[in-house]
């Protein structure tokens, strides 16, 4: 496990930020711009000397009131916002500046995967000043990752890149996560991000964690300002199931529901995740007879949100046992009598898909 | 034609600005690096301070540093004291006084260079497990090439041409404290203009490569290319 307990003073900001999480997987960090986000990720990295509080990283104490941790003896990977490679060495350089001071205490990732992984072989004898947004990113990510880190630290690497980057290096990031077992903090305003990546989830929320705990359990909840709001979310893991139908791949979810989407170029038995936004969910008591909307799904309501937050509450569901967020009218709310217990069907009108 | 003592003028000179160039990068280099991260309020009054020797007459400074350093001063007494010869009128005081008067010669752009790297770059170096003194080491030198190469050359050629402060702390003792600048007034005031046209040929020579090898490192200097 990770524990944390974060206090620093910024100016008009205060960070006052605890949580747990499990040192395995991603742990997305999610929030609004100013949320504390990054200022949690440079505290764990030890980049922030004055951050008071505790940190503890297994067994390892990082921070305490005695004593603090230099950020060259955590073991970690830090990859910045933007691109931080070393001007006077090649990418070969870089990569091998991490070798030459990795951690020996733990397995170390061979060298060579790591460049397969992320692609790099044929940037290896450029100058790093002469490489796209991501190809920097992606150096950046294998230098990190070179150094052998008992925990990788992200923030935010896909921001400062154009559509096409940042789709390649999310593809490489996936990879990474897939094949190393390296436990890692995502710190994102993406939800598309988020939704894809984290296994966890911390939100932050002007500098206080508002939320934390395993991914699809954390956007199952109803209640908080980011809960109440448009941008809510779920997330649904499934599996593709079949092609046999034209345009569509019929998906399964992890509870056994049966969903249709555009066809897929991934073969049955795959693993993809779906982002369903809460507005782009109504709810109704009858099934719709003929609908043009695909996927209708049996649904009991778990929980309602208590504030109205412009005319709207956020409907928690349960789907087969995994949650799903709606966000209905208060009008709605009176009509249907919606109340927790209650079964209804849930009209999905789009949903996008994270391989 | 040179004579044995312009020679012998010659090569303390050379032997000077050597000697104070590498007493300069040695005290500099932490002076400057302390300069470009500290945000502490005393970095006005000791960047006025440093920077005083390129406003200052060089006699002022030579007779401030004469008094100090003289066996009567806080300082020569104190070397007296000790046993050691006190430090006006020897290579020494000479050495000490051109520390001073180039002292911000290469401060400056080691100062310059240290503040042009981003800092990120360090932290950077930090997570990938560089400590202090490796980072400096790893990064901050590599990166202040061109700085380096800056101080060297400007420290160097400032003490060729220092004349006030050695008069005043040294005076013209050949072979021990007579240094071109002097050399070059000797012959002056005894009319023996050739010699002086070739000791000032050599320092306006010298001088002139110096500069121009220095303005060419800057406009090749490559900058950082971080956002």
């Amino acid at each position: 496990m990770i524990h944390a307990e974060l206090k620093q003073r910024k100016g008009q900001f205060q960070l006052d930020a605890r949580f747990a999480v499990p040192a395995n997987g991603v742990v997305g960090l999610f929030g609004a711009s100013g949320s504390g986000k990054t200022s949690v990720l440079r505290a764990l990295a030890g980049l922030e000397p004055d951050v008071k509080g505790e940190i503890r990283f297994g067994e390892q104490v990082w921070l305490n009131s005695e004593r603090a941790r230099s950020t060259a003896e955590r073991g970690i990977g830090y990859v910045f916002q933007e691109p931080t490679l070393f001007p006077h060495l090649t990418v070969k350089g870089n990569l091998d500046y991490a070798t030459k001071r990795r951690n020996l205490a733990r397995q170390s990732i061979d060298l060579d995967r790591l460049i397969e992984l992320l692609e790099l072989q044929p940037l290896l004898n450029r100058d790093t000043r002469s490489l796209s947004g991501g190809e920097r990113q992606r150096t950046a990510i294998g230098r990190a990752l070179a150094t052998n880190p008992a925990l990788l630290l992200l923030d935010e690497p896909l921001s400062a890149l154009d559509q096409d980057a940042r789709q390649k290096v999310m593809f490489v990031l996936e990879n990474v996560f897939q094949n190393l077992e390296i436990p890692a903090f995502y710190v994102s305003h993406s939800s598309d991000e988020i939704a894809r990546l984290a296994d966890s989830l911390i939100v932050m929320d002007a500098g206080q964690v508002s939320a934390c705990g395993a991914l699809t359990q954390v956007l199952g909840q109803v209640d908080g300002q980011w809960h109440e709001s448009e941008a809510a979310f779920s997330v649904l893991h499934c599996r593709i199931l079949a092609h046999d139908l034209p345009y569509l791949s019929r998906l399964v979810s992890a509870g056994g529901e049966a969903l249709l989407v555009a066809r897929q170029s991934l073969n049955p038995g795959d693993p993809l995740r779906l982002r369903i936004q809460a507005r782009d969910v109504s709810l109704c008591l009858e099934k719709p007879a003929n609908s043009s909307i695909l996927n209708i799904l049996p649904a009991t309501v778990k929980a309602i949100s208590k504030q109205v937050e412009q005319g709207s509450r956020t409907v928690g569901l349960d789907l087969a046992g995994e949650s799903l967020l709606a966000r209905v009218s208060e009008h709605s709310v009176q009509q249907l009598r919606l109340t927790p217990g209650s079964p209804v069907f849930a009209q999905i009108k789009s949903v996008a898909l994270l391989s | 034609m040179l004579t044995a003592s312009d020679l012998d003028a010659f090569l303390l000179t050379l032997q000077l600005a050597a000697v104070t160039t590498l007493i300069l990068l040695l005290l500099g280099t932490p002076l400057a690096w302390w300069l470009a991260q500290t945000r502490s309020r005393l970095r006005g009054p000791i960047e006025a301070l440093i920077a005083l020797p390129l406003v200052l007459p060089p006699t002022v400074l030579g007779f401030y540093l004469l008094l100090l350093l003289g066996q009567d001063g806080p300082i020569g007494q104190l070397m007296v004291g000790m046993g050691l010869p006190a430090l006006a009128f020897s290579f020494w005081g000479l050495v000490a006084g051109s520390v001073v008067y180039s002292l911000p010669f290469v401060v400056q752009p080691l100062q310059t260079a240290f503040a042009g790297i981003p800092r990120r770059l360090l932290e950077a170096a930090a997570t990938l497990g560089a400590t202090g003194s490796d980072r400096f080491l790893s990064v901050v030198l590599p990166l202040s090439r061109v700085g380096y190469l800056t101080a060297i050359v400007l420290g160097f050629a400032h003490t060729l041409g220092e004349f006030g402060v050695v008069l005043m702390l040294g005076g013209n003792i050949p072979g021990e404290t007579q240094v071109l600048s002097i050399a070059i007034y000797d012959h002056v005031e005894s009319l023996q203009y050739s010699q002086a046209h070739w000791l000032s040929g050599i320092l306006l020579v010298f001088s002139f490569a110096v500069l121009l090898t220095v303005y060419a490192l800057n406009r090749r200097g490559f900058r950082v290319s971080v956002p």
